[in-house]
């Protein structure tokens, strides 16, 4: 009891020390239980060009461990074009979407700010290409500091590629994407009023004037595709399972697992139903509350999963170099993504472009990995828990 | 109405909460001598086991000796049999993942299975090799010897014929040694040094992170859910894979001995909780008497009964858990299943009542 109890204060005084506590008001839309909106009998829900990106990016970021693609052909399945035949999948090649458009591309942060775009978009090509020229070529070699190769991960555990400083560049892209492609969608571009009021959106909502062809206003569809970003591989919406893509939606799924946070799953999702029923009720007040919860909860995941994974690295680094890599790269992908994220009620992300690329630069200092110690990694793990309402110990195991 | 409560319950918890940076431990004092029960542990079960592998270990490497100075039928099949004799003994021990054995990975160099087969081949056939290398982790050990002894062609003697005949037969006799060195000198280095740290061990019996008696348990646990539930039973059986996967079971190149490893294993685990001493019928201070001072004798009993169920449905299972894989699985899976439950009484019910924390967590799996 009594630690049912500890936890129950923990989990609230995460709320409590919130700086920006909602005023507290009356809330007309009533939740509905599911994520489940219908009009005219018919579902009004529609995500298909999240999913399609979902897929997209899972057999982009599973083909940067085949050293039979090229620059060029990795290259095509980051930045597919409509009926190239660069998917395992017809229905990819075959649709006019591409992840690389959408990396950085959110109207809040990146709309009047190219420079960094560009620069955001330039990292991931470079990381593609170093996999080719400089990973692949070194695959069955034994990596050491300043050489690129593989390194077993401790009892005879998985093998890991990595760069001359350690990284595995498929995790830094993989987890990188996290942040640049669904969490700045997500919360920098859909669930801002920047893309929900656009043009005439609310006047077409209030008349629930819907698109051509479609069951829904646009203000509804823009929310969807929020939604969409995180739970667009689920088999059904209404009763999500997690853990069903190698993105956002894995990864709620591994902060949900850790008992210090169990239960964000359900407010992130609650959230989501509500704003979405707040919009059909017209009710924009609840709607822009729920989209400030998803800031803060979203950005959450990256944080403690950025956290986690540096004091997991730093944990195996004595003993166990190849585990420790793995977790580093991860970590360091995470650490890429909290650029991304979104302070609620701010127009700002935890961390501006200029510190994490600190971070990146601490980080791969000297031979990278080869040369961190623990200080650096309690240090940088401080910094970022610092910025959230989580503890370095809670995000840390 | 809930969230007027929680309103309420927020502002009470608030000035606690952002007051203080550090956390609150409660500090739970009971009356259990908990030295007494490191001591149990220590001198009549940990000493006595490891003493027993390390003779076991001793005899398995002049085995070795003899087979690779004069490889035949007889001195194979003697090789072979102090092979399992020694291997059965692991069983008890590779739970302790303590001092030397923790700060050497002891059992990473011991017990890795199943192994990489092109390593070991690769290996023999260059020459050379570093056997300290986290590389080759999965090529050394009892699996490797497994494979070597085992493994290495259909009949004994295509086998012997690599020690003998062959063009590298001096590589594969070398590797032998290689191996069966690693193992002794690991083995000595382990067993002398927690005779030399046993006094600072028994008397460690705080409630922190680095106690002895919270490395202990954790280690305990630990094995319990990986070395044992996982290792032997929930990856051949394909519990995290799509597919059953039976080339991973313990001993496969032997192939007849996965299960009574596993149930020495699952002995060793039992044993420990109830303190009962290695190799006798005499029981001493246990986890088990600790739960029932503590007044939970629930889940004390609850234990004991299900390691017995669980005893009780492996024995069920085939000598090779390979075979019993490919014909039936589901006895296989039950017997996950069974030890599944005692997972959670263990991980969950004993610590909690213990007020110990978990302190690993499970592998991210990607």
């Amino acid at each position: 009891m009594r630690k049912v109890l500890l936890s129950i204060g923990c989990v609230v005084s995460l709320m409590a020390c919130t700086e920006t506590d909602p005023e507290p008001q009356i809330i007309e839309t009533v939740a509905p239980a599911t994520y489940s909106f219908e009009r005219s009998g018919a579902s009004s829900v529609s995500f298909g060009g999240q999913t399609t990106r979902i897929e997209m990016g899972g057999e982009f970021v599973s083909a940067l461990k085949s050293t039979s693609e090229t620059v060029a052909s990795l290259n095509a399945k980051f930045a597919h074009t409509a009926g190239a035949n660069n998917f395992s999948d017809a229905d990819l090649n075959a649709s006019s979407k591409s992840v690389r458009s959408k990396v950085a591309a959110s109207t809040d942060f990146y709309a009047s700010n190219t420079t960094d775009a560009t620069a955001i978009k330039a990292d991931f090509d470079s990381w593609i290409e170093a996999q080719v020229t400089e990973v692949f070529p070194m695959w069955d070699m034994d990596a050491s500091a300043g050489n690129a190769g593989q390194i077993q991960e401790a009892g005879g555990g998985s093998i890991r590629y990595v760069s001359a400083k350690g990284i595995e560049y498929n995790q830094l892209i993989n987890k990188g994407l996290i942040g640049a492609l669904m969490v700045d969608q997500i919360l920098n571009n859909y669930l801002s009023p920047a893309v929900l009021d656009a043009a005439s959106n609310v006047a077409d909502n209030d008349a629930e004037s819907l698109n051509d062809g479609k069951n829904y206003t646009t203000m509804e569809h823009k929310w969807d595709e929020a939604f969409g970003y995180l739970y667009g591989k689920e088999a059904d919406i209404t009763a999500p399972t997690l853990n069903n893509d190698s993105f956002l939606n894995k990864y709620l799924s591994r902060v949900e697992g850790d008992a210090d946070f169990a239960g964000i799953a359900e407010e992130i999702y609650n959230a989501f139903k509500l704003g979405r029923a707040a919009i059909v009720a017209k009710d924009y007040t609840t709607r822009n509350v729920q989209a400030e919860i998803l800031r803060e909860k979203i950005s959450e995941i990256v944080g403690i999963r950025a956290v986690y994974y540096l004091q997991q690295g730093k944990n195996n680094l004595p003993t166990d170099k190849g585990g420790a890599f793995h977790d580093l790269s991860e970590g360091i992908g995470f650490i890429y993504s909290l650029q991304f994220t979104r302070m609620p009620n701010s127009t700002a992300s935890y961390f501006t472009k200029a510190e994490v690329d600190e971070f990146m630069a601490t980080l791969q200092n000297g031979n990278g990995f080869w040369d961190l110690s623990s200080e650096t990694l309690d240090e940088m793990s401080a910094t970022i828990a610092a910025k959230f309402n989580f503890t370095l110990a809670q995000a840390g195991s | 109405m809930f969230r007027r409560f929680l309103l309420l319950f927020i502002s009470i918890v608030t000035l606690h909460a952002c007051s203080s940076s550090e956390e609150i431990v409660p500090t739970i004092t009971d009356s259990f001598d908990r030295n007494a029960l490191l001591v149990n542990i220590a001198d009549n079960i940990i000493i006595p086991a490891y003493e027993d592998f390390s003779s076991k270990m001793g005899a398995l490497n002049t085995a070795g000796e003899t087979f690779t100075t004069t490889p035949n039928q007889a001195n194979l099949e003697a090789l072979r049999s102090s092979w399992f004799a020694a291997y059965k003994v692991w069983q008890h021990i590779e739970m302790f993942d303590i001092g030397k054995a923790e700060e050497l990975q002891f059992k990473f160099y011991m017990n890795i299975y199943p192994v990489t087969v092109s390593d070991i081949e690769d290996n023999i056939a260059s020459g050379s090799y570093d056997l300290n290398s986290v590389n080759n982790q999965d090529a050394q050990g009892f699996p490797a010897l497994d494979y070597l002894l085992h493994g290495l062609a259909d009949t004994d003697t295509a086998i012997l014929e690599k020690f003998t005949n062959a063009e590298n037969n001096d590589n594969y006799k070398n590797y032998i040694t290689a191996v069966l060195n690693q193992m002794h000198t690991l083995t000595l280095s382990v067993v002398s040094d927690f005779k030399t740290q046993k006094g600072a061990f028994v008397t460690s019996t705080e409630n922190t992170a680095t106690s002895s008696l919270n490395k202990l348990i954790n280690d305990y646990i630990f094995y319990y859910e990986k070395g044992l539930r996982a290792n032997k039973f929930g990856i051949p059986a394909g519990t995290f894979s799509s597919t059953p996967l039976p080339d991973k079971v313990e001993g496969r190149y032997k192939n007849d001995v996965s299960k009574e490893l596993a149930l020495e294993a699952l002995t060793a685990v039992q044993n420990l909780f109830e303190g009962k001493h290695y190799n006798a019928e005499t029981t001493g201070v246990s986890f088990k008497d600790y739960l029932i001072t503590l007044n939970r004798t629930d889940i004390a009993t609850s234990i004991s009964n299900q390691f017995n169920i669980a005893s009780t449905q492996v024995q069920t299972l085939e000598n090779s858990f390979a075979t019993q894989i490919n014909t039936n699985n589901t006895e296989m899976t039950r017997s996950y299943d069974e030890l599944q439950i005692a997972v959670v009484l263990l991980k969950v019910d004993m610590l909690q009542a213990f007020n110990i924390s978990v302190d690993y967590v499970d592998a991210d799996g990607d």
